[in-house]
């Protein structure tokens, strides 16, 4: 909303100047968001009399002018304009002014340019004749600006705009925060200053008649609907001349960012800056009767509004017809049938209170927000139609000539109620926290319009202005008696209260934290992903190879995308990551690792589900693909692989203190891996570790294999044992023995496999066992491979080479028949 | 029992050489040649003659003692090799060594700058008696409008300005992706009496075009207290406390009146920051909203809003983060440049 600073002064004497001003709206509620200074006009610009005209030797569309600014010898100024012409009064940007001129390609963007003596296609140019654009009144650059013949040589040109009424000003622009309709208006931001600056408001005196008079002879109005439509207001103004509105009103239109049209339109529009009152001006011969009939439309239909669009309205909207048909969209806009034309004679005013949710769905259905139907959407002031109306018509007799038609038809069926709140000063201490004196209270409030009723020792009854249809309860007097005391004064206390609470990790941020910091040191860098996917994307990685027991369910599709790029919720974390993964594959990284943390969605029916349909949970997502690390002496670098993957799952099982995973192998492609191992426990699964199914991977735009774990994080916290404490294991002093076993088993034995049997029979002597060797090739015979184990031994006692014979006799015993393993020498 | 014999011998045997080689002095190039000869020579090495005897030793014991004597040769191999290199870093061969090679690298990982504000936010809270509480993603219109007092008809409900969710088979309409992590306000008071002093972090959702400024989601911390007694001074100093600790101990802040509809009166919080280009000598900049706790919420779950007062605050993430560290552009948080996520 833009207030203009000058504007602002008809109603109170601001007394400050615009920056201070722009400070205290803010802090009272009002934010400026910024001030625009308008027509000020630089130094070193005067008038000056074009005394000569004649072409640029080498230049078509020059000319030369010579122009008196009231030294002695007239200026010899190079000139583009196509108006110019001898005898003009013109303003001349004098050798030594600056000027920011708009750029031609960006008009908006300025830049500040000295004014020298210069030379133009070799003519000699000493000053510049200059358009509105260029000294910044306006968007103008037609040609140069045209003084007043009387414009005196030589004298600023500030002072010349200054004695034809155009004062230079400033506008504030305005973020009007849904509680306060009452500040989309001069009067009412005044309101405000003169609560903040203390002084008085002055309303425009406005003679307003009562229901009847002549005017009931010229229209009669009928409110079908008195919810929709509480008050209409018909003014009757004849014998107008439509023609441009004079100066003062056209600069007051245009510094609030609104486009001249005619006289009797920019009466209504000056209005409703003024008050916040939306008005419409009908041609009164184009209203058949002449009768109003306001009523909500019963079937979707077409109308032509008067920007010439044809609009779709669908049942229930409320329109403002006249005996054959409909004339306007009530609040909205009016209708090109009944405009206000070059011809129109008569004017019906109309000022109505429309009922801001009616408004609303109309504006939301059409997809139009106009002035209008901002201000009724929000409300409007209850009681103003009238002095609207009156004020309207007496401007417009100034203006546009004509005759006020005695009288006013006020068809006023169902007013507003009058509220009274009371306003207990115990109650603004327990929620600011500061006692304000009873005289302070009273006097803020009384100061926008609000009337002490009633006063008892600590409750005050206030009766609500009619401006302010949001104040509705007690807290929302105390806000405006917050706001208007100032937050500032409000002052911390020097203790503040912490209830009673034990204070504890949450094995959440615990488990989050610690497996962050984790994988930042084993190189992989934590990433944040978009949610929102397109629903190709989601579809094929909603897939129970990689989901689980939770595949089952289909994508989350948004009901109003933003773009087709993000309909649809992530299913896993998976196809975020392979974008990020290509990204920086692309961009120099030769190998990476990621590891994001985030909820997934899919759509089922799960008992677990906080909202019905959709089962949301955490996941948490480890990628790597391409190099292990950078070349580097001393290091072997090579690429990364499944068992990097998954040596970090084992690293962020064991950190979480989760034991006894189970693990599946699913050699075979399935969805989108080319193979998996998933991980349990209890028979819930936590998650998957996988390579990307190569295919896939090159679809997305990687050409390395990428491997993959992605794991249900809510799970894993609902069976981590981080943040309970449990008593220590005594560490065991007694000497440890060690063993190496080599076993050659058929190629396809699994190694795995062979570690937990190994591991049964090891008991209960074994503490540890590794594989730290694979072998296949000479030696081992075709199809085959030898896996070597290191084993560890331990017992509260000093070990005898019997009692581990003994254990390794088991254990290679087991593994030979389990396994149809030999033992190799 | 011949055999056991011999290779209880033999095993007393390698334990007594085991303890030569352990004890044997090599401290000249001489030695070192004198203890390979003795001990590893193929042709006269002492452990050489032993691995001849194995064949001799009974089956049984074979293997024990084939281990062995491997052992013992290993320890020789190990005891020579170590000294060998003692040998040659006293004889001034340390200039060999270049100590100006760089050491071997650790891969570098990160941790997003998002997840670094939001535990640098949460820390501070907690440390203020905040308990941490999570919500879910997908909400429905109860917890994220109705019962934070939006009216029925409020702009903020329209689908200009949130996603909505496509109904479930037998799900309810109005199913959406929460637009601020205000409805685990709801839903903690839901669950639990007064007095609460809660901290939220979490991923909200606006129907915005990607710009440099606005994202289609982005992150909050929102904080709520509810208790006896709790003004909008306590609100004015705790958030005070959190700016300090966040930017700097002299922090300069403002609270503003402004709106929301389950808060009231309403705040939003600026602080001032310093910038030497622009006149002034600086801008306030935006980094919260606040207010006291409207008494509509309060009576939507049931707790008495004449006995209990409280107030509410959300703040950005990424706002937090664009300001402390600087970043003109949002969409460098979800990018993920990994030369964007090293500086952090």
């Amino acid at each position: 909303m833009k207030i203009s600073y000058n504007w602002l002064q008809d109603y109170v004497d601001v007394g400050i100047a615009v920056g201070e001003l722009a400070e205290k709206l803010t802090m009272a509620g009002l934010e400026v968001e910024s001030v625009d200074q308008i027509g000020a006009v630089p130094g070193g610009v005067v008038v000056g009399h074009v005394l000569e005209v004649t072409k640029h030797p080498d230049a078509d569309r020059l000319t030369v002018c010579s122009v008196d600014v009231g030294d002695e010898e007239p200026l010899q100024i190079v000139c583009g304009a196509p108006n110019v012409a001898v005898g003009q009064k013109v303003p001349v940007a004098l050798v030594g002014s600056s000027l920011e001129l708009p750029s031609r390609d960006a008009p908006d963007q300025r830049t500040l340019v000295k004014i020298r003596r210069a030379k133009i296609r070799g003519t000699k140019s000493e000053g510049m004749i200059c358009a509105e654009d260029e000294l910044g009144l306006s968007d103008d650059h037609s040609g140069i600006m045209v003084l007043e013949e009387d414009a005196i040589v030589g004298t600023p040109f500030s002072d010349y705009l200054a004695s034809v009424g155009r004062r230079s000003d400033a506008v504030l622009d305005i973020a009007i925060t849904p509680n306060r309709p009452d500040a989309a208006s001069h009067l009412g931001v005044a309101r405000d200053v003169a609560a903040l600056t203390d002084s008085t408001l002055h309303t425009p005196e406005v003679d307003v008649p009562a229901d009847g008079g002549d005017a009931a002879d010229h229209v009669t109005i009928s409110i079908e609907d008195d919810e929709l439509c509480r008050r209409y207001v018909g003014v009757v103004v004849r014998g107008v001349t439509i023609g441009d509105s004079p100066d003062w009103l056209k600069e007051r239109l245009t510094v609030v960012g609104l486009r001249p049209r005619n006289n009797v339109v920019d009466v209504t529009n000056y209005v409703m800056y003024e008050c916040g009152q939306p008005l419409h001006a009908f041609d009164l011969e184009q209203i058949a009767g002449p009768s109003i009939i306001v009523r909500p439309t019963k079937e979707p239909g077409k109308f032509v509004t008067l920007d010439d669009e044809e609009r779709e309205l669908p049942a229930g909207t409320l329109m403002i017809c006249d005996a054959d048909r409909e004339g306007a969209i009530a609040g909205v806009m009016g209708g090109q049938n009944s405009e206000v034309s070059e011809k129109t004679k008569d004017v019906l005013i109309e000022s109505a209170y429309f009922s801001p949710a009616s408004i609303r769905r109309t504006a939301k259905a059409l997809g139009l927000q106009t002035d209008a139907s901002y201000r009724f959407e929000r409300g409007v002031d209850t009681e103003i139609q009238a002095w609207a109306a009156m004020r309207a018509a007496f401007l417009m007799q100034e203006v546009a000539g004509g005759k006020v038609v005695d009288g006013i038809v006020d068809e006023h069926p169902n007013p507003s109620k009058q509220r009274a709140l009371d306003l207990r000063l115990a109650r603004i201490q327990a929620i600011t926290g500061m006692e304000v004196a009873r005289e302070e209270v009273v006097g803020l409030l009384t100061q926008i319009g609000f009337e002490v009723v009633d006063d008892k020792s600590d409750v005050i009854r206030f009766r609500v202005p009619p401006h302010r249809p949001d104040v509705e309860r007690e807290i929302d007097l105390i806000e405006e008696v917050a706001r208007l005391y100032g937050y500032d004064r409000i002052e911390e206390p020097k203790t503040t209260p912490v209830p009673s609470f034990t204070p504890r990790d949450r094995p959440e941020d615990l488990a989050r934290q610690r497996i962050l910091g984790l994988a930042a040191g084993w190189g992989y860098r934590e990433v944040y992903t978009n949610s929102l996917l397109p629903e190709g994307r989601a579809s094929e990685y909603c897939d129970s190879s990689i989901l689980g027991d939770l595949g089952g369910g289909a994508p989350v599709r948004t009901a109003n995308a933003i773009s087709r790029e993000m309909t649809t919720l992530r299913p896993s974390l998976l196809p975020g990551a392979l974008s990020v993964i290509r990204h920086n594959l692309n961009h120099g990284q030769d190998g990476v690792r990621v590891i994001e943390f985030g909820h997934v969605f899919t759509k089922q029916d799960l008992p677990d589900n906080i909202i019905p349909g959709y089962e949301e949970h955490e996941s948490l997502l480890i990628a790597c693909a391409g190099s292990s690390g950078q070349r580097h002496w001393g290091v072997t670098d090579r690429s990364l692989d499944f068992f990097d993957l998954k040596g970090t799952v084992a690293a962020i099982l064991n950190a979480l203190e989760i034991h006894g995973v189970e693990e599946t192998e699913y050699p075979e492609a399935a969805g989108v891996a080319a193979y998996r191992l998933e991980y349990a426990t209890g028979g819930t699964v936590l998650g998957f570790a996988a390579m990307l199914d190569p295919e896939r991977a090159s679809a997305e735009g990687i050409d390395t294999p990428v491997y993959f774990a992605e794991l249900n994080w809510s799970r894993l916290l609902r069976t981590t044992a981080i943040g309970s404490n449990s008593d220590y294991v005594p560490v065991n002093r007694f000497p440890t023995v060690e063993r190496d076993l080599a076993f050659v088993v058929d190629e396809a034995t699994r190694v795995g496999h062979m570690q937990d049997t190994i591991r049964q029979e090891g008991k209960p002597l074994l503490t540890d066992v590794r594989v730290f060797d694979v072998y296949e090739g000479k030696g081992v015979g075709a199809s085959r491979k030898s896996v070597a184990f290191a084993l560890r031994f331990s017992a509260n006692r000093t070990l005898t080479d019997a009692d581990v014979d003994e254990q390794v006799a088991k254990i290679v015993k087991s593994v030979a028949r389990v396994h149809t393993a030999e033992l190799r020498d | 029992m011949i055999g056991k014999i011999i290779g209880t011998r033999m095993i007393d045997t390698i334990e007594k050489l085991r303890e030569e080689i352990s004890r044997h002095a090599i401290d000249s190039q001489e030695a070192l040649e004198e203890f390979r000869l003795r001990f590893l020579s193929k042709k006269q090495g002492e452990i050489t003659a032993l691995l001849k005897k194995i064949p001799t030793v009974a089956k049984e014991a074979r293997r024990e003692v084939g281990q062995q004597i491997n052992e013992l040769k290993r320890l020789a191999e190990e005891r020579l090799e170590q000294a060998r290199k003692q040998i040659h870093e006293g004889s001034g061969a340390l200039a060999e060594i270049d100590l100006t090679l760089p050491g071997r690298p650790h891969p570098s990982g990160s941790i997003h700058p998002l997840t670094r504000t939001r535990y640098d936010i949460q820390r501070v809270f907690e440390r203020m008696g905040f308990v941490v509480e999570e919500g879910p993603e997908i909400e429905d219109e109860w917890h994220n409008f109705t019962a934070l007092n939006f009216p029925p008809d409020h702009p903020a409900r329209d689908m200009q300005d949130t996603l909505f969710v496509e109904p479930s088979e037998n799900g309810d309409d109005g199913v959406l992706l929460r637009t601020h992590t205000s409805p685990v306000q709801i839903r903690v008071m839901e669950q639990q009496k007064p007095p609460i002093r809660v901290i939220v972090p979490g991923r909200v959702y606006r129907n915005e075009a990607l710009s440099f400024k606005s994202y289609c989601l982005f992150h909050q911390v929102e904080g709520l207290v509810v208790a006896e007694g709790i003004t909008f001074g306590d609100l004015k100093h705790d958030l005070h406390v959190f700016a300090k600790a966040i930017f700097h101990e002299d922090v300069r802040m403002r609270f503003r009146p402004s709106f929301f509809p389950f808060t009231e009166p309403s705040a939003e919080v600026d602080i001032w920051w310093e910038d030497e280009t622009l006149e002034g000598g600086g801008r306030w900049l935006e980094i919260l909203g606040s207010g006291m706790v409207d008494p509509n919420v309060l009576e939507a779950v049931g707790i008495d809003s004449e006995k209990y007062t409280g107030y509410a605050f959300g703040m950005g993430i990424e706002r937090i983060a664009l300001i402390r560290y600087n970043i003109p552009d949002i969409r460098l948080f979800y990018e993920n440049d990994f030369r964007f996520l090293d500086q952090f």
